[in-house]
């Protein structure tokens, strides 16, 4: 389920694997790895979708710098919640890039670090329904009081 | 958890999740006391390694591992003596 | 000293309530081991050979009488009546329970204390210089600044699942007391020109491969201090190996790429992410140093009791240091009494400091990397008093900068990575150099002892360093020579093939033999080492 804020939200973007399913996807969400995007980037904006990009942890931004017009949806996914990386990306995006749209964590997150993963510029978390409450409660324990700007 | 394992003969160990403290199994049971300890023969490792994952999920225990036995059933390794009898000198107090 | 702010004070008892609900769900299964480990780290607690460990953090090493009555309380109610003092100037709780932490936690928070970041793969409790504020060969107090560094580096968005744990430290003097070149990141601060700024220091440390750090600022405007940390951790952030824990930390990066290539991605990092907003202006600045004000008014005329007592003379001599305030002195607390676990203290040795610190020094204590307490401001003419109530404490001990005040990890008592006993070694050497005229002959010298590779006693910067190693299942020590943390950083060279526990000590007379032999007038043991070699002492300990 996907999370933004402290709302739970419909996801429209269907996952992808490869340039074949694109056919009969016309005019939907869809979710691409970053390799496909980079395989077959000329196959995939010939369509008109609501493109969101899946970028794993230890991939960079890179490849994508001047793309990123492309996208409504930008998905880190976190190979381990210990890996880091991907709060430098999202803070990156937003403040050297200037993306506007969805930055979303997805993969191995613990809500423990949901308002880390806010404050860096995420805007919503792939979570699992069992985990709801405590993804909330985290949100609730936060008073806004932070160290940093 | 029985990898790489030297000798015939163990005990299972671990630290007690919510306390800390240093446990071995002991006949359907944690103990920190090692009288009672079950001395597991090598054929039987596979055995005790799922008990031991069994109780991590349970919430009873934390990094369970196997302690070697020397021939004459002694622990052999000066880091398991040492977590089984405690520290090596007098305390400040 | 510092005092929490309203901020202080709620994100402390926030991250309090944080804890107790994650050990909770640890206890319940909502979070498995390998999830808790990383989130109980970052609070301090370890699971140790025999039980937990709690690691308190003592920013900057500054503590108050409250701060250190309560540290004796939580040791009598939740330990076993004693503390250990760390390397980077926390205190350590050998056996809490995980369902006490909690609570622990809470009683800290009352005196505006905490255990966040002092372990983790996060930016840990930044240290300093012990003699902050009261030394006069001092560009600036380093205090505030790490006071900066402690807010802006506490709960870090970005930077709290880093690829490895990050040291930062802090020295405002030339002579280098808190080993800033065997940091992560060392800063300096320094005078150009009228203009006080810092010199900066990265990828020192110790551990499986030791480095020292590598100057890439020379000049560092303080408006920028943040910016530029929070480029290097960027660029770390990003480029630091996750792939392989041995080279992980940003040493391994400084060292691959070299001092040229990190300079210029953080010179890039700098560029690109500069935010006006993390920009110190005066009045903040200001704001954090009235914190720090000496509480002496003015200089006096107080003179040094004079006694015939012979120890009491060897305390002066030897642990009692001059303050920038004429009259008064800094006393050095050695916490490595003959036949001590070095840097421990009991419960009743740290209620009585307290009280003691209230009757002579303001009600401030500091705890050095060395493993030390000091008290700062000690007016001339209570010299004598305090040495008789210090004596009283077994806390009297004049070792301070000699052979048996060394510094030793936990090692194998405690440690559940050690390969080898540490604390054993340190006693001894305490015990056998125990004698006042003889360590005062060999003069200054650092031992530090580690029981692994992982370096936490310091043994790559000890003059005589020792490393425990497992040989055979026999405890075995390797001895390196020339090592030091000081602005001369180096380090150690490895001797030859290990001892045993044995002949450990008749191998350190040994080497101490070859310095006296061939020591200059007034040479102390690094520099003799420096000047002979490694092969001179290699050629006389193995012959
Ligand atoms: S150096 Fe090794 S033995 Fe000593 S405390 Fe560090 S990890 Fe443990």
């Amino acid at each position: 389920m996907i999370l933004q804020r402290d709302k739970v939200k419909k996801n429209p973007f269907q996952i992808i694997q490869n340039v074949d399913e694109l056919v009969e996807m016309k005019k939907k969400s869809i979710l691409i790895t970053l390799d496909l995007w980079e395989a077959q980037k000329k196959l995939i904006t010939k369509h008109k979708f609501n493109l969101g990009l899946e970028i794993a942890s230890d991939q960079s931004l890179g490849p994508i710098k001047n793309d990123l017009h492309y996208f409504k949806l930008i998905q880190f996914k976190f190979i381990t919640f210990k890996d880091g990386r991907p709060f430098s990306l999202a803070k990156k995006l937003r403040r050297s890039y200037n993306f506007k749209n969805e930055i979303r964590g997805s993969g191995h997150i613990l809500p423990d670090q949901y308002i880390f993963l806010l404050r860096c510029g995420f805007d919503s978390v792939e979570i699992e329904e069992k985990n709801l409450e405590t993804w909330l409660k985290f949100l609730e324990m936060d008073k806004g009081i932070y160290y940093q700007p | 958890m029985a990898k790489k394992l030297k000798g015939e003969y163990f005990y299972l160990t671990a630290n007690d999740l919510k306390t800390g403290s240093v446990v071995y199994y002991s006949k359907n049971n944690w103990s920190s006391d090692l009288t009672n300890a079950v001395k597991i023969s090598r054929d039987n490792l596979a055995i005790y390694e799922q008990i031991a994952q069994n109780h991590e999920k349970e919430c009873l225990i934390v990094s369970p591992f196997f302690v070697e036995l020397d021939e004459g059933g002694e622990i052999r390794k000066m880091r398991d003596k040492i977590r089984e009898k405690g520290i090596t000198f007098k305390l400040n107090n | 000293m510092y005092k929490y702010t309203e901020q202080d004070k709620k994100i402390v008892k926030n991250r309090t309530k944080e804890f107790k609900f994650q050990v909770e769900r640890r206890i319940n299964g909502d979070l498995t081991e390998e999830e808790f480990k990383p989130l109980r780290l970052m609070n301090g607690l370890y699971l140790q050979l025999h039980a937990y460990m709690l690691r308190v953090a003592i920013p900057y090493g500054e503590l108050s009488d409250i701060q250190l009555n309560k540290l004796a309380e939580i040791a009598d109610k939740y330990d076993k009546g004693y503390g250990h003092f760390t390397t980077r100037q926390n205190i350590q709780f050998n056996w809490p329970k995980l369902l006490d932490v909690p609570d622990i936690l809470s009683e800290l928070a009352e005196v505006e204390m905490h255990a966040i970041q002092t372990s983790g793969n996060c930016i840990r409790n930044v240290s300093c210089d012990h003699l902050a504020g009261i030394n006069s060969e001092e560009v600036e107090d380093p205090r505030p600044w790490c006071e900066i560094i402690r807010k802006w580096s506490t709960f870090h968005p970005e930077f709290s699942f880093l690829p490895r744990k990050f040291k930062i430290a802090v020295t405002g003097s030339e002579k280098d007391r808190a080993a800033i070149k065997v940091h992560d990141i060392g800063l300096k601060i320094v005078k150009k020109l009228g203009t006080i700024g810092f010199e900066v220091f990265v990828g020192g440390g110790q551990g499986r491969s030791p480095y020292v750090a590598k100057k890439i600022n020379d000049f560092l405007e303080k408006k920028d201090l943040l910016n530029y940390l929070e480029a290097i951790l960027s660029v770390y952030n990003e480029l630091g190996r996750r792939d392989n824990i041995y080279k992980a930390r940003i040493k391994i990066l400084v060292n691959e790429l070299g001092q040229e290539k990190i300079k210029e991605l953080v010179d890039e990092k700098f560029e690109e992410l500069s935010d006006k907003s993390l920009e110190l202006n005066q009045n903040e600045i200001n704001n954090i140093f009235n914190f720090f004000k000496l509480p002496i008014e003015k200089k006096t005329n107080s003179k040094v009791p004079i006694h015939s007592d012979k120890e009491y003379n060897h305390w002066l001599q030897q642990n009692v240091i001059n303050h920038k305030i004429r009259g008064h002195s800094i006393v050095v607390i050695s916490l490595k009494p003959p036949g001590k676990p070095p840097g421990d203290a009991t419960s009743s040795q740290m209620r009585e400091l307290s009280k003691i610190s209230k009757d002579f020094s303001y009600g401030e204590i500091r705890v050095t990397h060395e493993q030390n307490l000091i008290l700062p401001h000690i007016l001339n003419s209570n010299l004598y008093e305090l040495w008789s109530r210090l004596k009283k404490l077994g806390l009297s001990t004049p070792n301070f900068g000699l052979i048996t005040d060394t510094i030793c990890c936990p090692g194998l008592d405690y440690c559940a990575l050690a390969t080898a006993r540490s604390i054993p070694i340190s006693q001894k050497i305490s015990n056998h150099f125990k004698e006042y005229s003889v360590q005062e002959k060999i003069g200054d010298l650092k031992i530090k002892i580690s029981g692994c590779i992982n370096a936490c006693g310091h043994h790559h910067v000890g003059n005589i360093g020792i490393l425990g190693l497992d040989k055979n299942g026999e405890e075995s020590y390797q001895i390196t020579l020339g090592g030091s943390a000081t602005e001369k950083a180096s380090i150690g060279q490895i001797v030859g093939p290990s001892f045993s526990t044995e002949n450990l000590i008749p191998a350190i007379e040994r080497i101490l033999k070859t310095y006296e032999e061939n020591k200059k007038k007034n040479e102390d043991f690094l520099s003799a080492f420096n000047r002979l070699g490694i092969d001179k002492f290699k050629e006389d300990l193995y012959k």
